[in-house]
């Protein structure tokens, strides 16, 4: 029995143990989207609108298809349901259509700069590419619509027949006025946040085939495997005739939440029979898929003399883009996050979404939730210089708690952790910065956010996962998640292992595969480790219950007495068994070694159309507190960052150099979007279709980021976990604001502050010339 | 998404070059590292018809005789950027090469190719301008010596004409007494500038005051360009806080760039302003001004 | 035309248009799919690979100009059984999450320590600049590269993911609760 080692308390949860991807991806093995090819594969292109707006007079191909290698170009008329509905991705949902209709290629009017219009297939990518330079399209232009201020004008161009408005949510509770009218402090402010692009390193492709039994088969880099549904019915197939896999994906950030390149494929392995691959350009994905909803918030603020919140009225308006996709859940994520961490007994909230000619707005990390950062503590910023009363001190004041009720109706459960963060963060920052020469200036910032983990409560949501051991004593994982990099799988590797006693490299996770593997629904919205999590554990758990009972037979000790140990089971110190004897003795008692579990979200009160529907919209928070110092240089208005610290309660770390890696991450990509991002149109012409024109940030411009991982112990996931993918992004921007307004005393309310615009306000906020 | 077909020759001399360069058969661009040019191709926005690869002319190599430095057009920024030999010689160059695209950009890139692309944000336009001297032109019919005040012509247009080659830059780098500044403002570490500044200052024998300042933009006006204004100013001149303010303020009237999407006018000009300040204050402290 | 090179040791002869770029060759010419296709601009580095030991971005050099040269992939660092050292920091430190700017930025950042440009973290980030990473904030890269540079890496890590001990050390760990602190 040589080989047996079994010894209890070797925590895998909380050790930073390295990721099995990782050793892979370092070396250039993995095989992403893009890295797979079939054999006899065509290569598939889309020819895409040079207009944001216009009619589509005709669409002449005949050129096209004469090139030599070309095997197929398809327009609207082929495919066989162009019109798709995709209201949310991958779960049934009880509020009823959200009008997310969008075209698979134009049908008679563009939209959109980008809108793909053809689709073509060829044997190779070169006669692809040169079919595409020769489609002709003849266009009559109609009007852009590209203000969202002037979309809801009675005169305006409409976007859409069924009008500009996509999508209203508006809530108010307590007496608005009322507060107002008792307040010592109101302060009132506009903030305006820009459109931006996921900008993922990996840009969208796929390959697919017609497998065995008709299947069409997808390999395609995505974050909701579910998509083969919406796949099924635009090829107007049963769902069960479409399979899609999905590989390591090199990064998603919500912009592979909606669908990319699927129907593509599908449609080119449908139609043509053979394999196919689609790999967009850059340019193509930075100029045609969706971004980040710009907004524009009006905030009103009061409070007390003390600097208690007394009323809020709060309207927002965000640029929806050409097409619906997830604007009005991304809009609800506004409503329910915008008062922000804070107690304020009459609230006013009106939000709205609105058709534009721009790119299709949609998911990206934050959904919704992170904008409103920027509004609510730029609000406690005010508030407090206002009344003066120190900024961290008025947050101290106003911060929810356990019980409490966020404006929408929702009660808080767990544990709010925001004081503790702000000592901890607060202390870590110590002394403030020094200028490093003359004519600059330095100033440090805090900004504290709360988002959500987890999917809206009425989409019922749902994880299942399959544990099951091989006979030698490996462990097997099947469950369909994607891993876009943040560790979704190895995370739960460490789940099964710490209950299983199976070492996380004796441990093969099988991961995005909708036929194979058992569904567990999106990586969106930080909820894979939290579900997934939770539905591996239950698995495992149960798996453990089932073969303990066994093994203490064997034993001859009760069950809650045996230890599970990386070869084997055994009893302290007592006799123990490898797990080739204990599976044989489990198959001859009909115990499973393989557990298939499901976990289900929490409920709230069911969805109802009306106004005054109030209740819990998400199973729980995150809550966080950031620290920045800048030096700003006076002259040219450059913002030096020089050092960053991120505070989160992550309710238990499962992975700590995970976790700090999906903070460190999130932070940059909100440095990015408070100092440099931003897709920029002009009359609907995307004019940052480069990766030099849109500006993510190098190593040069990052600071050091400090995470500061605070584990109150509650959370909703496995072992308490909360989730931690997308709240780290709220706080930088806001924090960058009062870290310049600390250094040089001007208030900055547009994003992103380029250097332009601190020149501006600098000089006292006259207008340049120019954009800014 | 990537090149369209062309037809490739890479010819071994410079006369091979040029008879391929000017050989019939539609437009025949010279690429050289191709850090431009490529991803141009990629783009979509250049389509030769012909590429000369000059990658393997005889163009290396670097030389000083007296105040005069002599480089070959394939220099690389990499060694521009990198090499102590070089960055003795044109340290201004080495400066500025490190604002230059991308590491890997710069390993590929080379001078000749960089100045024959003429980009009006380019940061080796303004040294060539700072410092002074010649690009040494190669035709059919032999070499020409082109003074780089006159090398420039506008938006991505040169001196060098169809069917010739830049193939060596001649520097005119003053020694004892001088001193080279170099100032970029750019939206993030690789891009290209918003604006970028080059100064010379050589002192006068009392090493008290500026006998003559070079300085020279790039990023605000259709082509990198030297400020007279900006030089006037210097001229006999400490450039102490208050002169270098008057500088910034002179050479944000002189210069003349167009407000696009992204960036205004006012905005660029308060930046060259500020850069040449910056770049003219840092010679100055090079060159040793107002130490006696 | 036909070009002839050298890849991770092993000569190549590779039939291709003189208008694809190096990325496309190595990628479906040559079989290697561990240049990465990022950008097209040579602007976010994810194609890097090494030519005659130089990094350049590969789709922003054509084919055709690497004849007689010696080109190498990431995948061509990995020694025997264990990966080169700079990997194994990569991996230990967490700084590989999605993967896809991975491959550039280990051969830009060997490049850089090779020659002397990492003397510091200010010196690694700038030249790291135009290596895009959207996942980890670049914090643990820089950390990875300045433990290989000081011959602090690891050196027997092996290059099979189910063969090593996943306790790397300073990994991180904040098992209890409490406020855990790291960078």
């Amino acid at each position: 029995m040589s080989g047996v080692e079994v010894k209890a308390g070797g925590r895998v949860i909380g050790a930073g143990i390295a990721r099995h991807d990782a050793i892979e991806k370092v070396q250039g093995r993995t095989s992403y989207a893009a890295d797979h090819a079939l054999p006899r594969m065509l290569h598939a292109m889309l020819k895409r609108s040079d207009y944001a707006h216009a009619r589509l007079v005709s669409v002449d191909t005949s050129a096209a298809e004469a090139i030599e290698g070309v095997v197929a170009v398809y327009t609207a008329a082929d495919v066989p349901q162009n019109t798709v509905w995709v209201d949310v991705p991958g779960q049934t949902l009880e509020v009823g259509a959200l009008k997310a209709r969008s075209n698979v290629l134009a049908d008679e009017v563009v939209r959109y700069h980008g809108e793909p219009v053809a689709l073509v297939a060829a044997e190779t990518e070169d006669a692809a590419l040169a079919a595409r330079d020769a489609i002709v399209i003849d266009y009559e232009p109609l009007p852009v619509v590209d203000d969202p201020e002037h979309a809801l004008d009675a005169d305006a161009p409409q976007v859409h027949e069924s009008g500009n408005l996509l999508a209203e949510w508006e809530l108010e509770e307590g007496d608005v006025e009322a507060g107002f009218a008792s307040a010592s402090a109101i302060v009132a402010e506009e903030y305006r946040t820009q459109f931006i692009d996921h900008a993922y390193l990996e840009p969208e492709a796929g390959v697919a085939w017609r497998d065995t039994d008709g299947v069409i088969t997808i390999r395609a880099a995505t974050q909701v495997v579910e998509h083969f549904r919406d796949v099924a019915r635009i090829l107007e197939l049963p769902d069960n005739k479409v399979r899609l896999i999905t590989p390591y994906v090199g990064g998603g950030f919500g912009g592979k939440e909606d669908m990319t390149v699927e129907p593509y494929l599908g449609i080119v392995a449908a139609l043509t029979g053979r394999p196919v691959r689609m790999v967009w350009s850059r340019q193509e994905s930075l100029t045609a898929r969706q971004n980040r909803h710009a907004v524009r918030m009006r905030y009103r603020t009061g409070a007390d003399a003390e600097g208690r919140l007394v009323a809020m009225d709060i309207d927002i308006l965000s640029d929806g883009g050409a097409y619906a996709l997830l604007s009005a859940l991304v809009l609800l994520y506004s409503t329910t996050c915008a008062a922000g961490p804070y107690r304020c007994p009459n609230v006013k909230i009106r939000a709205r979404t609105v058709y534009t000619n721009h790119t299709p707005c949609s998911a990206m990390r934050g959904f919704g939730g992170m904008q409103v950062v920027l509004g609510y503590e730029g609000q406690m910023d005010r508030l407090a210089r206002e009344l003066g009363i120190d900024a961290l001190e008025i947050r101290r004041r106003n911060f929810v708690e356990r019980g409490d009720t966020l404006p929408i109706g929702q009660e808080l459960e767990t544990v709010v952790e925001l004081p503790a963060l702000i000592d901890a963060v607060s202390e870590r920052a110590g002394e403030p910065p020094q200028p490093d020469g003359p004519r600059r200036a330095v100033g440090r910032g805090y900004a504290c956010n709360l988002q959500s983990y987890g999917r809206c409560i009425w989409l019922n949501d749902w994880s299942s996962a399959w544990v099951g051991f091989e006979l030698d004593g490996t462990l097997v994982i099947r469950i369909a998640v994607p891993d876009i990099g943040g560790g979704q799988a190895s995370s739960l590797i460490q789940i099964a292992s710490e209950v299983l006693g199976v070492p996380p490299q004796r441990i093969t996770i099988h991961i995005g595969d909708s036929a194979l593997n058992p569904l567990t629904g999106t990586t969106t919205a930080t909820r894979q480790l939290y579900m997934s999590g939770n539905a591996v554990l239950k698995a495992a758990r149960e798996l453990r219950a089932a073969l303990a009972g066994v093994a203490a037979g064997l034993l001859e000790v009760d069950a809650e007495r045996v230890e599970f140990g990386p070869g084997g089971v055994g009893e302290g110190g007592g006799r123990t068994l490898p797990f080739e004897e204990l599976l044989a003795a489990a198959a001859s008692v009909d115990v499973p070694w393989h557990v298939l579990a499901t976990h289900h979200a929490p409920k709230g009160v069911p969805w109802q159309a009306d106004e005054s529907w109030r209740g819990r919209v998400f199973p729980d928070f995150t809550y966080g507190c950031h620290a920045v110092d800048v030096e700003v240089d006076l002259d040219t208005g450059q913002v030096r960052l020089l050092r960053y610290i991120a505070g989160h309660d992550v309710g238990q770390a499962i992975n700590p150099t995970s976790v700090e890696g999906q903070i460190e991450g999130a932070v940059a990509m909100g440095l990015g979007y408070a100092l440099s991002e931003r897709v920029v149109f002009e009359e609907g012409q995307n004019l940052t279709a480069t990766f030099a024109q849109y500006l993510i940030p190098t190593a040069v411009e990052m600071p050091a980021i400090e995470s500061v991982v605070l584990e109150s112990g509650e959370g909703m996931g496995p072992f308490n976990a909360r989730g931690i993918g997308e709240p780290p992004i709220g706080p930088p921007a806001p924090a960058v604001a009062a870290a310049i307004h600390d250094a040089c005393g001007i208030e900055l309310t547009e994003l992103p502050f380029t250097p332009e615009r601190v020149v501006g306000a600098l000089r006292g906020g006259e207008a340049g010339d120019g954009p800014g | 998404m990537f090149p369209r077909p062309f037809d490739y020759v890479c010819p071994e001399s410079v006369p091979d070059a040029l008879g391929a360069l000017a050989s019939d058969g539609g437009e025949a661009r010279a690429l050289a590292g191709g850090q431009s040019l490529v991803p141009m191709m990629s783009l979509g926005l250049a389509a030769p018809e012909r590429l000369v690869d000059i990658g393997r002319l005889p163009l290396a190599g670097a030389e000083r005789s007296g105040a005069t430095v002599r480089l070959g057009a394939l220099t690389r920024h990499r060694e521009l950027e990198r090499s102590a030999e070089l960055a003795g010689m044109a340290p201004l160059a080495a400066e500025a090469a490190r604002f230059i695209g991308n590491p890997r950009v710069r390993n590929r890139g080379t001078l000749g190719g960089s100045l024959s692309h003429a980009d009006p944000a380019s940061e080796l336009g303004t040294v060539v301008l700072a410092y002074g001297g010649r690009a040494i032109v190669t035709g059919t019919g032999g070499e020409r010596a082109v003074a780089f005040d006159d090398f420039f012509h506008g938006f991505f247009a040169t001196a060098v004409g169809e069917g010739e080659l830049l193939t060596a830059v001649e520097l005119d780098v003053p020694g004892d007494g001088s001193g080279h500044g170099f100032h970029e403002v750019a939206g993030r570490a690789d891009d290209f500038a918003i604006a970028a500044a080059s100064a010379v200052v050589t002192l006068d024998a009392s090493g008290a005051s500026c006998a003559e300042a070079r300085l020279a933009l790039a990023g605000v006006d259709d082509r990198p360009r030297r400020i007279a204004a900006g030089e006037e100013l210097c001229r006999g001149a400490v450039l102490d806080g208050p002169l270098l303010e008057r500088v910034a303020a002179a050479v944000a009237d002189a210069v003349s760039p167009e407000t696009d999407a992204f960036i205004s006018a006012s905005y660029r000009k308060r930046v060259a302003g500020a850069c040449a300040a910056r770049a003219l204050g840092a010679a100055w402290e090079r060159a040793g001004g107002g130490a006696r | 035309m036909k070009v002839e090179f050298t890849l991770n040791g092993a000569a190549q002869r590779v039939e291709v248009p003189p208008h694809w770029t190096l990325l496309r060759m190595l990628r479906d010419a040559a079989g290697r799919t561990d240049a990465k296709h990022g950008c097209g601009e040579g602007v976010c580095g994810a194609c890097a690979v090494l030519v005659d030991g130089v990094a350049v971005n590969s789709c922003s050099v054509l084919a055709p100009q690497v004849a007689g040269a010696s080109v190498e992939t990431v995948g061509g660092l990995t020694e025997g059984d264990k990966l080169h050292p700079l990997q194994a920091a990569m991996v230990s430190r967490g700084a590989v999450q999605c993967g896809f700017c991975t491959p550039g930025m280990v051969l830009s950042a060997l490049e850089a320590v090779r020659i002397g440009a990492a003397g510091d973290d200010a010196e690694i980030r700038h030249n790291l600049a135009g290596n895009l990473c959207r996942c980890t904030g670049y914090g643990k890269i820089v950390a990875a590269v300045a433990e290989y540079r000081d011959g602090r890496a690891p050196e027997d890590f092996p290059a099979e993911a189910g063969e090593h001990e996943h306790r790397p050390e300073g990994g991180g760990s904040a098992a209890s609760p409490g406020v855990g602190v790291g960078h």
